[in-house]
Parts: structure tokens; sequence; C-alpha cells
């Protein structure tokens, strides 16, 4: 580049220079290259943790692009929508807004800036709809939900960037799926847009930058933000631990150490890996320091906005003393680092627990901390391994979605709500992405199918059509009540559809999954945003409740709750309980589990890391193998399945299945041949391909995964807030469409889709080559103790079970049917 | 004398002999009635017909397996309680051909409709299809059928509306969920005869009678 230029290019630069210098500071090297690569009409991707001025790097760029636009213009009119900014939390638009609004303010411009999401008020949205801000920041939802109005294309004609916050978020989900297929769509609309992603450094940048650009030719380019700080984690060792910890579960019994570490500063934050650990905790510091009230706050993403502004704003202005939160707080929200961050139970990853840790430390340069409270002894090996994966750098990579068809399904009826679409050129615009640029003529013409007939190639649904083509062969959705289902559908790509909670008199509190409410009866309780309330009844779509005298009472379980542990903490894991069996204990977490450990070692065995560690213990519920790959739990559930499924093939037997990120149970009524499945492949990578499809199908696992894509797919579909009665004979189970299907038309792609992602997402399919690739050559030890011993135990106690037999159901009744003889001549307990 | 098999469950109830069928429906042998609980038929074409795909042959294969229950035991009455149709959107006139041919080569049957909560919403069936729509109670002998269980001095109840299935759990956690029959003090309950329907689960007392229906035998549980 020549000086001349570069002297010109400062000259554009300098209106950020100015404004950041009002505020005494200097811009990173690496906003300004985005900058500069944003004027050169570049796209591209920025990572670097949270809180590093990533997203003031993407911003400067449209504003200083308009400043060299509109150089000589005086008072301007409001300047239509040119940025679109995506954000995956709906809990982070506002303070989205809030950042971007500052400079605008500060230099004067004619910019307007507001939200769109869920949260929206009707009164915003209409005025949206006749005129959107210069600036809109929203969700993939609500993206696609503009997308599907009837004027859409009209509305992004000045359309410049689309920035796409936390794209790490995003990326590995069909939320970030949607959001694909809604850039490709803007992108046929505006030719000329940029793309920038924001995102926490991951293991597979690249792949994150080319699933956020798409395949279309264009220039962009991967910016590295600001240097990490350094990491130290650390732990809270609790004072005794048990020989027997049966559970090992410590629940909320660190709780005085916790306030001591609260007290050490003047903020904190306390991340929890679940809601429902947020209100646990929140109450359990509550009852030990209750002079606390007014200073310590519960953040999570169910809770109302309001509540959650109070809290955001609470924590800048140090007004409250600690923040108990889950990942609603690792994301966004720009406020100035605490001087504590302690995390409840394991963090589960490498990628996790750094960006936690991101947000302690105030000096520029000063390490960050992170301490982690075990709430079960053995999470003190998971602190250990995520130490050593944080110091060798192995941060996990977020796998992209495969083109999968329920979300492709749900955007064709997007586009066909919208303007309408001409096959030809939606599936080439469809195949610009990176989820679907494999998409197969087949599978196109079966979602045409799907959303026109119903998808049996060779009838047809009768009395069904949802999209048809008119007269110019634009395929579109003429009936208003089914374009209106399909807006009221688009939110719930992600979750249950949720309940607002609200107080019989007034209130709102908050949102909660249905399947929550789903379970609750007249007059139980439970506590919501720390409070507790008394379930009175459900009508359109609001749980109504009451203040409830006292906390003695259930807490809400939240779905999607339980965190796998990640491929590279597994293999940390591995490596220790490796050192451990050689005697190897080498710091405070390792010591404190070495009673337990000790207890492992001398009922059964403490598997070295070329060892497979297989225990079988006799109780009086049956049989149990208890296996120790220490894969994680979605290896271990695949690997569960397929190994009850391989036993039973060589005699008739049940088992039921249980699986957590250390081993998994196969408990049986009869004693399972393990000898000669071993000596019969039990643990061969080879026949994969068959065994793994046929033991999904003697386990629920498909259909269960059938939830979402019946969701997606517009099957299942959460009810009009105020319809009443008329929804209901709409309403079944995903369940009942999996069985439908099955049985009348099996060919139907959503249901190999459903094994598709069990095998895929859900089991990790190349992972669970690889550990059994791992397993069969690893030394097998069979251990028979006499009592469970401390790694078996967790599974013993697990309820959440999956099935698989070789029985014919009627001999399970008849067994059943024993059982139920036997225990009536006791007394019937109760 | 009737067909019945092995797989089928002949029970006493107030004196009267009433065989529980794998098809889910039951049999009253002093009156020859064949008694079915909410096929919900042309649920799947409501469905369909709010842009929702649901493939079809739920309904005609109802329809055989009530042809096929009817015939082997010589039923000369057929006794539905409640919810017939599922709803008006669910009206095609291709599913009321399939059970005008069926009825077509029955005229000898006699066939009684009481009305459920989903019949008044979607309407009697039509007259060509000869069935003789009433509102509950419909009472005959010791029994009185409605639609909804609910208890009446004046008979033993046997009604629907519930589609009651059982959990069963066994030695080593196994478990197993299927649609049932439920005879307590003051009612009986029929398994919903449809198969695009889902299960409630029903919590047998000490004296109730809970028969399952698994593969293609009744079992009693309870």
């Amino acid at each position: 580049m020549t000086a001349q230029l570069r002297a010109g290019q400062n000259d554009m630069l300098a209106p950020a220079h100015e404004w950041f210098a009002s505020h005494g500071w200097a811009p990173f090297a690496f906003q300004q290259d985005v900058w500069k690569a944003y004027l050169a009409a570049t796209s591209g991707l920025v990572h670097a943790a949270t809180g590093t001025g990533k997203t003031l790097a993407a911003w400067w760029g449209p504003l200083l692009e308009y400043l060299i636009e509109n150089r000589t213009s005086g008072a301007a009119p409001a300047v239509p929508l040119r940025v679109l900014w995506i954000t995956p939390l709906r809990a982070l638009a506002s303070d989205t807004a809030g950042a971007l609004q500052q400079p605008v303010s500060d230099i004067g411009l004619p910019w307007t800036i507001e939200t769109r999401t869920g949260d929206t008020a009707p009164s915003t949205r209409s005025r949206q709809s006749r005129r959107l801000p210069t600036a809109l920041v929203t969700t993939p939802e609500s993206l696609s939900l503009l997308l599907s109005r009837e004027n859409a294309s009209s509305q992004f004609t000045n359309l410049r960037v689309v920035v796409v916050d936390e794209w790490h978020e995003l990326m590995g989900t069909k939320r970030g799926v949607q959001t694909e297929l809604a850039l490709a769509h803007l992108r046929t609309m505006c030719p000329q847009l940029r793309t920038w992603g924001l995102s926490a450094t991951i293991g597979n940048i690249e792949e994150a930058r080319r699933t956020l650009i798409g395949r279309q030719a264009r220039k962009s380019t991967i910016v590295r933000g600001v240097e990490p700080k350094r990491i130290i984690v650390d732990s809270l060792i609790p004072p005794v631990i048990e020989r027997f910890p049966w559970a090992g579960h410590l629940g909320t019994q660190m709780v005085s150490q916790v306030i001591q570490a609260i007290e050490e500063g003047n903020t904190s934050i306390v991340f929890t890996n679940t809601r429902s650990q947020t209100e646990i905790w929140y109450q359990a510091i509550l009852a030990h320091r209750p002079e606390w009230a007014g200073t310590i706050a519960l953040h999570h993403g169910s809770l109302d906005r309001k509540t959650r502004d109070w809290v955001e704003d609470g924590l800048r202005e140090e007004r409250l003393r600690c923040v108990v939160a889950t990942s609603s707080l690792d994301l966004g929200v720009d406020f100035s680092p605490v001087d504590r961050v302690l995390q409840i139970g394991s963090p589960k990853g490498i990628a996790r627990i750094t960006q936690r840790a991101g947000r302690s430390g105030h000096r520029p340069g000063a390490s960050s901390r992170i301490t982690c409270v075990p709430t079960h002894t053995l999470e003190l090996l998971e602190v250990a391994a995520a130490r050593d994966g944080v110091e060798a750098g192995s941060i996990e990579s977020r796998c992209p979605v495969s083109r999968p068809l329920d979300v492709l399904a749900q955007h064709v009826v997007t586009m066909a709500v919208g303007d309408g679409f001409i096959p030809a050129e939606l599936v080439r615009e469809v195949r610009t992405t990176e989820a679907y640029h494999d998409l197969p003529d087949d599978e196109w013409e079966w979602v045409l199918s799907f959303v026109s007939n119903g998808g049996d190639a060779l009838k047809g649904y009768p009395e069904y059509s949802k999209v048809t083509p008119d007269a110019d062969g634009r395929w579109r959705v003429t009936d208003r009540t089914i374009a209106r289902r399909h807006r009221m559908a688009i939110g719930t790509i992600v979750s249950d559809a949720d309940i607002v909670v609200q107080y019989l008199r007034g209130k709102r509190l908050g949102t909660v999954e249905e399947s929550f409410i789903a379970r609750l009866r007249q007059g139980d309780r439970f506590v919501f945003a720390g409070t507790p309330v008394e379930f009175v009844r459900v009508r359109d779509m609001v749980a109504w409740v009451r203040r409830a005298p006292d906390v003695k009472s259930i807490i809400p379980r939240w779905m999607g709750s339980r965190l796998p542990l990640s491929g590279e903490l597994a293999a940390a894991l591995r490596a220790r309980l490796g050192e451990a069996a050689a005697g190897i204990f080498r710091d405070a977490e390792m010591e404190a589990l070495h009673p337990i450990l000790d207890v492992q070692g001398k009922w059964s065995r403490i598997p070295a890391a070329d060892e497979l560690l297989i225990e079988r213990v006799h109780s009086r519920e049956g049989f149990h193998l208890f296996f120790f790959p220490f894969e994680g739990r979605l290896v271990h559930e695949g690997l569960a399945a397929l190994f009850a499924w391989r036993i039973s093939r060589i005699k008739p037997i049940s088992f039921s299945l249980s699986s957590n990120d250390y081993g998994f149970e196969l408990l049986s009524p009869d004693e399972p041949p393990l000898h000669e499945a071993l000596a019969n492949g039990l643990l061969d990578a080879s026949n994969l391909l068959d065994d793994i499809p046929a033991s999904l199908n003697a386990t629920e696992m498909a259909r269960r995964q059938f939830r979402e894509i019946a969701r997606v797919a517009g099957l299942v579909f959460p009810g009009f807030p105020r319809s009443g009665k008329t929804a209901r004979q709409l309403q079944a189970s995903s369940g009942l469409f999996f069985d439908v299907f099955q049985r009348y038309d099996a060919g139907n792609m959503l249901l190999s889709q459903a094994h598709r992602e069990v095998l895929e997402r859900q089991l990790e399919r190349t992972r669970l080559g690889t550990t059994l690739q791992r397993l069969s050559s690893a030394r097998v030890i069979i251990t028979a103790p006499k009592r469970t011993p401390p790694l078996a135990f967790p599974l013993l106690v697990d309820r959440n079970r999956q099935r698989v037999s070789s029985e014919k159901l009627g001999d399970r009744v008849r067994r059943l049917q024993r059982t139920l003889e036997r225990a009536a001549g006791k007394p019937v307990e109760r | 004398m009737t067909a019945l098999d092995c797989n089928d469950a002949p029970i006493d109830v107030r004196g009267e002999i009433i065989t529980l069928l794998p098809e889910r429906a039951a049999f009253w042998h002093r009156t020859a009635t064949l008694l079915v609980a909410d096929p919900h038929w042309g649920k799947a074409a409501t469905f369909r017909a709010s842009g929702i795909p649901v493939p079809s042959g739920t309904t005609r294969d109802a329809v055989d397996r009530l042809a096929s229950a009817a015939t082997r035991t010589l039923a000369r009455r057929i006794v539905f309680l409640g919810d017939l149709l599922h709803a008006r959107e669910g009206r095609s006139a291709r599913m009321f051909e399939s059970l005008a041919e069926w009825r077509l080569s029955n005229t000898g049957l006699e066939v009684v409709l009481v009305r459920g909560n989903h019949d008044r919403r979607a309407g009697d069936p039509p007259g060509e299809l000869k069935i003789d729509c009433v509102n509950a109670p419909y009472l005959d002998g010791p029994f009185i059928f409605t639609h909804h269980p609910i208890k009446d001095e004046h008979g033993y109840v046997i009604a629907g509306h519930v589609h009651p299935g059982i959990t069963l759990r066994g030695p080593a956690r196994q478990r197993e969920r299927l649609p049932c029959f439920f005879f307590g003090s003051d009612y009986g309950i029929l398994p919903a005869f449809g198969d695009f329907t889902g299960l409630a689960d029903v919590e047998p007392a000490e004296g109730d009678r809970v028969y399952a229906v698994a593969d293609r035998g009744i079992m009693q549980v309870y």
C-alpha cells in the first residue's frame, strides 16, 4: 500500500480516533484492521474474548462509511435500515443497542437504533412495520419473521452490513443454520452486502468464517482480537472429604466457603450450569447472609427483561455485591470485569471456563481467575483436567449442523409466506450456505413436496396443501391461518414453547418451558426468580401463580440442563486418572480426591489411561454392568445402546441404561453374558454402520430426537396465545407423529433426519468410532466389587434411563405381572 | 357362537360377561354388543386440512380393525362411547366413503353413537351411515353407556374419553407403558380405539381391575 493511500485511509478513520480520544481511549490495532477491511468492502470474522472491544470494531466500520458518504450534508432526515445486528440471546439486545447508541449520540448522527425481539412491544413493532430504524438489533427468529412479511424485499434495499454477534454460540445449532439461510436470502436481495461475525476464540475458527460468509464468492478475512489474559483456575476444596461419598454429592454444603470468597472482593459473579442451580444457590447465599438482601441478584435467560436490566445495571454501577448467573452472563453484556468469578459445578468444557474466567480481572494485563466450587467431589477431577486443558490451549471446536431438513422446510415456508419464491432460484440460494452446499436434488425435491403435498412421493397426502405455486410459478402460502400459525412457530426453533409466569394480580415474572408447567398441579410450589410461588392454573399461554409462604418447595428443572463433558476435557481427565492410578497426585484437587480414589482402588480399580474398566455388581435390583470409557455422556449414551444391543443378540434379555460423563451402566433382571459378548466382538469398531442404527431403533433415542424436529418442521406448534379451544384439536405429541410416520410413511425424510441427528449430533458418530477403536485395543479389566464403588455410584442412582430389549413385549409384561403379584403378597407401598 | 380366541379376556362386570379384545374394543355377550371408545376418525385429516402434514391411513386401518372385530365376534350392535369424529375440519368425503362401503355390507348391524365432547363440534356422521346418534347417558341392562367416566347411581358406567394407559414397573428398572382397560367400582373405561391418539396414565386403587393391551393379547396387570 502506498504512503498516500495509507494517509487517505487514516483520514477516513479520523472520526473514530477522535471519538475514542474523547473518552480517553485509543483504538486497538485489531479494531482499526476491521474498519479498514470493512471500508474495503470485505466481510470477516473477529474473534477474541468477551468484553474486549469487538462491538466497537464491527460498529465503527458502518459509521465511518456513512460519514464518508455524507461528508457535506447538514441536518439529514432519518436514515433507513443500513445495519442488521443479530444477537443469539434476546436478553442481550437492549444492552447491545445501548452500546451502539453511544457513539451515534456523541457525534450526532441522524441514525435511529432499535431492537426487535420477542420482547418488543406491539406499538414498536407496528411502527417498525412502517419504517425500520437505521440499525436494528434482532435475533435469528425475529429476522426470519421480518423475511416472512409480504413486502420483505423492499425493506432491505439500503442494507450495508449484517453483524452476527456471538457467532460461536449460534453456529453449532439449528438457529445458526436458520441464520445462514436468512443471510443467504439477504445477500440475494442486496448483492453488495457485507457480513461480519463476532466470535469467541474456538478450535475451528476457519470453519466458523466459512459458515458465516457462505459460498458466494466474496472477500473475507479473519481478525484476531486482543490476546487473552492469562487464566488461573483454582477451586474451593471441601474441608472434609467423606471416604464414602455415596453420591459424592455436596449440594450447597460449600456455601460458607463461597460466601468467604465473595467477601474477598467488591463484586463477584457466581456462575452455575443450570437455571435451577442459580435459584438454589441464590437461596442458599441469602439464607446465610440475610443482610445481603438487595445487594445480591439472580440473572438467567428466563427472567423478565426489566429484572435483567436492573441486574446488569447493578453490576456496572457496583450496586450489587454478587450476581448468581447462568450462561446468560457469559455473553455480550459489556460491563467492567468483577473482582471474583466463581463457577459452581464442573465447567464441562475448556472454552466455557476460559470465557467465564474472562469476566474477572480489573487491571489491564492482569490475569483472570476463576474459582471452581465442586457440587460433587468427583468434579474436582474435572477441575484439575480443565486446568490442564486451559494451559495446553486446547479450546473446543463448534461443529456446524449439516443440512437439517426441518430447518429447511421451515425456511421454505417462511419464503412462501413472505414474497413467495421460484424453486430453482431458491435452491440456488440455499446451496450458497455452508449447511446446504451439498444438498442433493432428491432432498430438495422432498422438502418441496413436504410443504406442498405432504412428502409422500407416490400419493401425496389428501386434503393437505400448505404451499402452492401461483399462475406465475411463484410458490406461496395463501391460507392466512396457515401463514399466521407458521409465524408463531418460527420462534420455537430451539426450545419448548415458553409460558409466561405471572402473578394473579399483575406482575410478570418471566418465562418457563411448557414441559415444566405441564407437570405441575394446582397448589404445587416452586421458586422462580428467587421468589417462592404457588401454581394456580395455565390459561392462554400464561401460568398464573400467587406468592407462596416459604421456600420449602420444588425448584424449576429447565430443559437442556445436562451439559456433556467436551472431548478435550474428557481426554485431559483420562490423563489425570491415569496419573492417579500410578500414584501421582500433583495438586490440591487430586490430593483432596485421594481418599475416594483409594476406596475406588481398593474395592475395584482406578483405571489407567490404556485400560477399560468394567465393574459387575449384583444387587437386589438386578445385575449391573458398569463401563468406564471416560468420553463424555453423549458418547456413552451411544455406546450403552450399542453394547446393550450387541449383548441382547446373544440371548433374550432386557436392559435399562444410564449414562454420565464417566461411564454407563447396563442393568438387567438376568445375568448378562458378558464374557461371551466380549469374545464375540462387543468392543469391535467394525460393523458400526449396521449395528448403530439397529441399536438406535432398539432405544427411544430417535423418537426423542424427533421432538425438536417435529417442532421446527411445524408439526407440533405452540398454539395461539388466545385461541383457546380451537387449537386443542390440533394437538398431538411428537411421539405420536413419529409412530404414525413410521407406520404410514416410512420414507418420510424427517424420520431419517431424526436418525442422522442422533448419530451425528447427539452421539457424535466420529467420536463413537474413535472411542471404540481406543477401547478395542485397551486392556479390559473386569472387577466384581461387593458394593458399588465411588465411580459407579452416580450411575446407579440415575433415574433418567433408556431401554433396550430383545425379549417379546408379552414376555416382558408377564415378568412385570409376576413382580406385581409378589408385591401384592405384602402390604401395598404407597 | 362367537369366535373368540385365547388372546381375548372374558371378565365379569355386574354379572354380565364382557370380553376385552386386543383390537381395543370390548364385547358384551348377552346382547352381542361391540363397545368402542374414542375412534377420533378424521383426526389426521383435520391436521392435514390445517396445513400440518400427517400421513393418511390411520382411519382406514381403524375401520378395518373395527370390521374384523365385529365379524369375528358376530356382533349385532356396535355402541360408540363418544368421539367418533375428531373435528369438523376432518370430515372428508374420502373417509365417509370408506365407512359407507363397510356399512353397506353390514346392514344388519345396529350402530349407536353416544355423543362425546368432540362429536358436539364435529357434528354427527352423515345419515347414509345409519348411525343412531344419542346424547349420553344411553342405558341398557345394568350399564350406563356414556362418554365421560362419572359415577352414576343408576347403574355401572362404561365410558371412554380418558384414553387410559398404564405404566408397569418391574425389577432392574424395567418399564412398559401400554393402553389399557380400566374397571373400577363405579365405572369402566375403554382404551381409545383410534391409532393417532395418546395415552393418559391411570392410577389403580385397591379393588380396581386393569387389563393392558400388549402385542396381540390382553393381560390383567392389576
